[in-house]
């Protein structure tokens, strides 16, 4: 469960909407929709406790660290660090208590899963930017976290991938896992997702998907 | 040409050659795997620009103390760590960009440090502090390096994880980990340290080279990081023993002999190194 109060994010005394007041429930699949520059990567960040917000709270059900996977969009990485795909992907078990046999075994589940066998050994300077997303996601994927936070998620991703992807979506949803997706692409929202978070300068709308779409023809456009 | 026999004679006749070889290989060892992750931080400057903010605290404690080991580590660590401290929070609290704050710092520090050694009065050489003298490398110096070195080292394995993720995705160790701001601040302090035990045996500025030329070698020769420390370790002890041999057969400082030889290696490195040296095709992956 997410709950946000009076929350305000965006740059310092420049504020993207007025106070919101939001509630997303334990085991949802939430999208987060809006123009460029309406503050859904932000406020990912802000739920993910990595930006403070301007005024206002958040509460988790999963408030200690460890808790939440986030995947931010990967402009960030640097592809010319010397590791390989394979420890990338392993990052994932940070602070698991499992057995090195176990881990061994998921990390292989979790490379089969996402297409990855052949390319565990390849430097990130080598891989695609498609086979990259994969690997964050498989990374993702291992930590096991009740709340999964996706930004652009089927950015980079060809068709075969976007299936993967949402397959993956809808497995952890049905796993009662909390998700919020910021997703650009408004027909696999109305097609995937339930809920959508739909963020405009005057403040945010959280409703069923299909509705809120068809009531924003223009933002087809964006 | 140097004959077998030669290349450890020095070192088997004179006990300050040992002092001198044992000091910096140990000193190639620990800053290495730190010259490899200032590298991949982006703050290769930081080196030169803690190397240089040293110069003051260190004319400070020769100011007050004399020539006296303490005063002159003490008094450099604390400047040392006190302009990357300056540096990183003017960056903090006015987004002026880290290596346009590094490169203001330092002509500040090496200013104030040569003024504050003509005030203090002319018996401590500039050049000694600048440039220093591997065999002047006495006992005391020696035990300091070996602590140094081995502390270090024992450290960066500790924090091996959570500053590579940091360095990496930062974003993604601030989810599942406050250890992110605690491994770099002690990132931060080792080089600091590494800077300041090796000015005294090697010179302020040419430990900044033995740090940071391996390092930048090591990456035309592979891509996996565990590998890229051990090269830079390895340039880094050649560097050190060829140089001192330099210096004894021909009678050329040993700070400068050291970094040259370890420049010899980075310039090599460009041009025949695997991973995208000048005369190799890049490659476009690796297996294993």
């Amino acid at each position: 469960m997410i709950r946000c109060q009076a929350l305000r994010w965006g740059a310092p005394g420049q504020p993207l909407t007025p106070p919101v007041d939001f509630e997303l429930s334990t085991g949802s699949l939430t999208a987060v929709i809006g123009a460029n520059g309406s503050g859904k990567s932000s406020l990912l960040k802000v739920i993910a406790g990595l930006q403070k917000p301007l005024t206002g709270k958040i509460f988790h059900d999963v408030p200690h660290k460890g808790s939440l996977s986030f995947l931010p969009q990967q402009q960030h990485l640097d592809r010319q660090f010397p590791i390989s795909l394979r420890e990338l992907v392993a990052a994932g078990f940070w602070g698991s208590k499992q057995s090195p046999n176990l881990r061994n075994q998921r990390l292989k589940t979790a490379l089969e899963d996402w297409c990855l066998c052949g390319l565990e050994h390849r430097p990130l300077m080598a891989l695609s930017g498609g086979e990259l997303q994969r690997a964050l996601l498989a990374r993702m994927s291992l930590a096991q976290t009740p709340l999964l936070l996706l930004d652009e998620p089927h950015a980079a991703l060809d068709e075969l991938g976007q299936a993967l992807l949402w397959k993956h979506i809808h497995a952890w949803h049905a796993k009662g896992r909390t998700l919020v997706v910021v997703c650009h692409d408004l027909a696999a929202v109305r097609q995937h997702i339930p809920h959508a978070l739909l963020i405009k300068s005057s403040g945010c709308v959280l409703g069923p998907s299909t509705e809120l779409i068809r009531q924003q023809p223009q933002t087809q456009v964006a | 040409m140097l004959s077998a026999a030669q290349l450890w004679q020095p070192f088997h006749e004179f006990v300050f050659m040992r002092r001198a070889l044992l000091g910096g290989l140990v000193l190639a060892c620990s800053t290495a795997p730190l010259g490899v992750f200032l590298i991949l931080r982006r703050m290769s400057l930081i080196g030169d620009a803690v190397a240089h903010g040293i110069l003051p605290g260190a004319a400070l404690g020769f100011w007050f103390a004399g020539l006296s080991l303490p005063a002159l580590t003490f008094g450099g660590l604390g400047a040392g760590l006190s302009m990357a401290g300056l540096a990183a929070w003017i960056t903090r609290r006015t987004g002026l960009r880290e290596d346009a704050s590094l490169a203001a710092i330092y002509p500040i520090s090496l200013a104030s440090g040569v003024l504050i050694l003509g005030i203090a009065g002319k018996r401590l050489d500039l050049l000694h502090l600048l440039f220093g003298s591997a065999l002047a490398v006495d006992g005391p110096t020696l035990n300091g390096m070996l602590w140094v070195s081995g502390f270090s080292l024992i450290a960066m394995a500790l924090i091996y994880k959570p500053l590579l993720l940091d360095t990496l995705d930062p974003l993604f160790l601030q989810t599942v980990s406050r250890l992110g701001p605690l491994a770099h601040g002690l990132f931060l302090t080792l080089v600091v340290l590494n800077l300041v035990i090796g000015f005294q045996a090697i010179g302020a500025l040419m430990v900044v080279g033995l740090m940071m030329l391996p390092a930048a070698a090591s990456r035309f020769w592979s891509r996996r990081l565990p590998v890229l420390i051990a090269i830079a370790a390895m340039l880094g002890s050649l560097s050190v023993w060829l140089g001192l041999l330099l210096s004894f057969f021909h009678s050329v400082p040993s700070g400068p002999a050291i970094v040259l030889v370890a420049g010899g290696f980075y310039l090599l490195s460009v041009v025949f190194g695997p991973v995208h040296g000048l005369l190799r095709r890049p490659p476009l992956f690796t297996s294993q």
